[in-house]
């Protein structure tokens, strides 16, 4: 994105950008001058305050995640407002919430946009409110105004977790096998880049592997059950399934065992919910794509504490920050079983 | 006596002696607007429809699997269907899902934790599931006879408070632990119908006959009709409502134990919506929010038009947001049918 | 009528607030069986409210409520109900999506014989057969008693209501205006069911502001005014004009003996 030659866009930009470091300025000099709120380098003012804002609050993901921005919030004595509808990822519930919070005022705020379309709005009255933004697990469209990006590697994830499918269905050349891919949300773009990883390397490796459905389940692990049922008796000969988040995992994993096709339909799972990581051992699971949600709450906090304490100068901040992506399988160690498996707050 | 010729017995008869061609002509339309007719005709052409777009879809694999997503919903709208006949609404019913799933999973994690034996652990799951269901429904019941708040309002506030409650019971995440032989429980097969969708359908069977053959039917008929008429007449309104959404709360809680089955584990957003969906079946089915009318099989078949959508539109692979759109499209046309019969019903 | 009989029901001193608004004050009344009482006053006067009282709906504040010379408490309108006090409320009207036959047996239904019964199912089709009959006895002859009540005109919706009244009435019934909305020859009609009642040998209160009909149909006429009785008198000693002129307070009050 910051490729692009000079164009009226760029132009643009280049003065939002400006007249926000402006507005920013003002109202940080406002703040000294009236209260010490939120002035920086300020050790013995008031607390800092973080807010954090995700999808569906109630998915162990964010859960973790929570763990993690909570525990470097109180070793770096800030205070941290966690919020996010409790179980529906969608932008109609969270933009309400981003609202709220940021009428709050608080010194900086992390936000996982569960729509890069939708929530970009919102990023922006943020930015232009003085407030700096990180965004964690997905982003919104327009990168320029965030100082960071903090994510798992969702392409890569894509990508690994074809690579394991089509190892656990046998594929060979020249074969053809159905699969189909369970998702939460048409939008988001964790699903998004994982699923563009997974059909990229599925072309390019696989020409014999058929995507045959997509469905969603709006963070419902009752409707992601029902879709794969579904899918179960339409494609009587599936070979595997792609289950690309948590939620869906979750629903997958019940299908097949309530169905006894445990270990005849490959399945591979993204995160590492406790339950799902449970089931490696009894093989419902082929194989778990894990993320570390911890440490994206962990370095979104300590990004944006860096930011605002170095008077909200970017410097030695990785515009884009990637944390690898671990494949669990039977042959993984129960200790990085206990490690990568997410915790519950 | 005195002989009375009243202007009742003219009129009626009046009507009653118009010739056959026209009484036949009046059946015709009777049939044409008539909802369970009509709901038979839609769902039909949506099963004609799905199947030619996908050969599969007309299995019994299928149909197995529209009608384990059916039952729980079915559940909902049994209960559903008495509230509004009665007048009422229940928005809660989702929420008491979620919370006596969530509720009973602990309890089974529990019981499965200290040994108990499977079959054990999940009597007494079911038990606890639908002792949660009826609280929440006699809390409902309280808040409309005692606190005097609308049963829109009553049910809202137990709808946020149960879906709080679970997400604060479980912190957020699924509950496992739970008797291991729970989740191949409900695989046992007649046809496209498992066991826990025959106990469904004997329960819909029974409270179609409890709504319509039954005092217990007729009270709620006459309470959604005019409340006023059945104080008058000597019935407890309150009493009577009562048992409507308790019965609610009960339908929803063994809803719960459903889920729990079908997922394995308990989850804080399993029943999230549900309340919605209940509604729009028990409206398609020809009930009017404003209470006194409805029936049983309209429900019924109206959950069952709304299972076939969901499976149908996934099983063709299209945007399943479009379900929403189509289920607003049957629900309007429910409604204008509704109008219509009205009219009908005000030119006679 | 017959002054020297007991009264079947009676109501003695009964007095009834709204928090600081006085609706009833001392109110005495009687009623004999076969004896049609026309209730009339202004709006406001207390008529609805001693409706209400007669009818156990609201309880009285003070006074005494007597059945057949006994003292009785009505704590809902189950209980007059059950004693045989019927009223038709203004506009209560029915359950208008239940049938004819099922209104008549509101809260009253009859239930299958034998296990079913318990089990709470109802047997329809004597409950249609014997509403056809009872409506007949009291001259209302509803051809279908299967349709609904939605399914009639007003006028046959009245009908069906003070038929079911009369035809359940033991003792007392009350009609709180029968004949409002009524046609001309409607309301005849209604007028002619409230002489079968009598005949039946109910005390009947008729509740009305069409004085021609109170008039008409009544055997004795009380006056309320203001919460109070002003006049209480056979309806032989009043003709139209004296009666509006009692009603509205231009005629100087004297209760009658």
């Amino acid at each position: 994105m910051s490729n692009r030659t000079a164009s009226r866009a760029g132009i643009k930009r280049l003065i939002t950008v400006g007249s926000v470091v402006a507005i920013a300025a003002l109202g940080l000099t406002a703040c000294s001058s009236t209260s010490a709120s939120s002035t920086p380098n300020s050790g013995s003012s008031k607390k800092l305050t973080i807010a954090f804002v995700v999808g569906a609050s109630s998915d162990p993901f964010f859960q973790a995640m929570k763990v993690g921005a909570q525990d470097e919030a109180n070793a770096l004595g800030v205070n941290l407002v966690f919020q996010g509808n409790a179980t529906t990822y969608s932008p109609a519930t969270q933009i309400p919430i981003v609202n709220q919070v940021l009428a709050l005022k608080p010194s900086g705020l992390a936000l996982a946009p569960t729509d890069p379309v939708a929530l970009q709005n919102s990023v922006t009255q943020a930015v232009n409110a003085g407030i700096p933004v990180v965004n964690v697990d997905s982003k919104v469209n327009d990168q320029s105004k965030v100082i960071s990006f903090i994510t798992g590697d969702n392409a890569q994830g894509g990508s690994v977790a074809a690579d394991t499918l089509a190892k656990a269905i046998g594929y060979q050349a020249g074969g053809t096998y159905q699969v189909v891919v369970g998702l939460t949300s048409a939008t988001a773009t964790t699903n998004v880049d994982r699923l563009n990883g997974f059909k990229a390397e599925i072309a390019a490796k696989y020409p014999g592997i058929d995507i045959v459905a997509t469905g969603y389940s709006q963070s419902n692990p009752t409707t992601a059950n029902t879709n794969i049922n579904n899918w179960l008796t339409t494609y009587p000969k599936l070979s595997g399934i792609f289950a690309i988040d948590g939620t869906n995992a979750t629903g997958a994993a019940a299908a097949l065992q309530a169905k006894g096709l445990t270990g005849k339909v490959a399945l591979i799972g993204y995160d590492a919910y406790k339950t799902n990581v449970d089931l490696i051992g009894t093989g419902v699971f082929t194989a778990l794509v894990a993320q570390d949600p911890a440490a994206e709450g962990k370095d979104a906090v300590d990004t944006l504490v860096k930011y605002i304490k170095a008077g909200n100068k970017a410097d030695g901040i990785k515009k884009s920050v990637t944390l690898p992506n671990i494949v669990l399988d039977r042959s993984t160690s129960a200790a990085d079983l206990t490690k990568f498996t997410y915790v519950q707050g | 006596m005195v002989k009375v010729d009243t202007v009742a017995a003219k009129e009626l008869t009046g009507s009653g002696s118009a010739g056959g061609a026209n009484r036949s002509g009046a059946t015709l339309r009777r049939v044409l607007v008539n909802q369970q007719f009509l709901l038979i005709v839609v769902l039909v052409a949506m099963i004609a429809g799905f199947s030619a777009l996908n050969e599969n879809f007309l299995s019994i694999g299928t149909f197995g699997n529209i009608l384990v997503q059916w039952a729980p919903l079915a559940l909902l709208a049994i209960g559903e269907t008495f509230v509004i006949v009665s007048g009422g609404i229940d928005l809660s019913v989702g929420s008491t899902v979620t919370i006596s799933g969530v509720v009973s999973a602990f309890a089974m994690a529990g019981l499965t934790g200290a040994g108990v034996p499977d079959p054990v652990a999940i009597t007494i799951g079911a038990v606890v599931a639908a002792a949660v269901g009826l609280t929440v429904g006699l809390v409902n019941a309280a808040l409309i006879n005692f606190a005097k708040l609308v049963p829109f309002v009553a049910t809202l506030a137990t709808l946020g408070a149960g879906a709080g409650l679970a997400l604060v019971l479980t912190k957020g995440g699924p509950v496992s632990g739970g008797p291991p032989s729970a989740i191949g429980l409900a695989n046992v097969w007649l046809g496209p119908f498992s066991w826990p969708v025959l106990i469904v359908i004997v329960i819909v069977v029974i409270a179609g006959l409890y709504l319509h053959k039954s005092l217990f039917g007729r009270y709620t008929f006459a309470i959604g009709g005019n409340a006023f008429a059945a104080t008058a007449a000597g019935i407890s309104v309150k009493k009577h409502l009562t048992k409507v959404y308790a019965l609610s709360g009960l339908l929803a809680g063994i809803a719960g134990m459903a889920l729990y089955l079908q997922l394995g584990s308990g989850s804080p957003s399993a029943g999230a919506g549900n309340e919605l969906q209940a509604i729009a079946a028990v409206v398609i089915g020809g009930a009017s929010l404003t209470g006194g009318v409805g029936r049983m099989s309209g429900t019924v078949l109206g959950a069952l038009i709304l299972t076939v959508v969901t499976s149908g539109l996934l099983v063709i692979n299209i945007d399943p947001n479009w379900n929403q759109v189509v289920v607003a499209i049957l629900i309007a046309a429910a409604v204008a049918l509704q109008a219509l019969r009205g009219v009908h019903r005000r030119i006679k | 009528m017959t002054e020297t009989a007991a009264p079947i029901y009676e109501v003695r001193n009964v007095s009834k607030n709204y928090g600081s608004v006085v609706a009833l004050e001392n109110v005495s009344l009687q009623i004999h069986a076969g004896e049609v009482i026309g209730l009339v006053g202004d709006n406001g006067a207390g008529k609805s409210t001693l409706v209400k009282v007669l009818s156990g709906a609201h309880q009285p504040d003070g006074g005494q409520i007597l059945l057949d010379g006994i003292e009785r408490h009505w704590h809902s309108p189950h209980g007059a109900l059950q004693a045989g006090i019927e009223t038709l409320y203004q506009d209560s009207g029915l359950a208008p999506n239940l049938t004819v036959s099922s209104n008549v047996f509101l809260g009253r239904e009859l239930k299958v014989p034998g296990i079913l019964g318990r089990l709470g199912f109802l047997s329809q089709k004597k409950m249609d057969t014997v509403a056809h009959e009872d409506l007949d006895r009291v001259g209302i002859g509803v051809a279908a008693s299967d349709r609904t009540v939605a399914e009639l005109s007003g006028g046959q919706r009245q009908a069906v209501a003070i038929g079911r009244a009369v035809s359940w009435a033991r003792k007392v019934i009350i009609l709180d205006e029968p004949t409002n909305h009524l046609g001309a020859r409607q309301a005849n009609e209604v007028l002619d069911v409230i002489r079968v009642a009598k005949a039946k040998g109910l005390g009947v209160i008729f509740i009305s502001h069409t004085l021609p009909h109170v008039l008409q149909v009544t055997d004795r006429i009380v006056v309320l005014r203001l919460g109070k009785i002003v006049r209480d008198a056979p309806t032989s000693e009043f003709d139209a004009e004296k009666l509006l002129g009692t009603i509205t307070g231009l005629i100087g009050s004297a209760p009658s003996a």
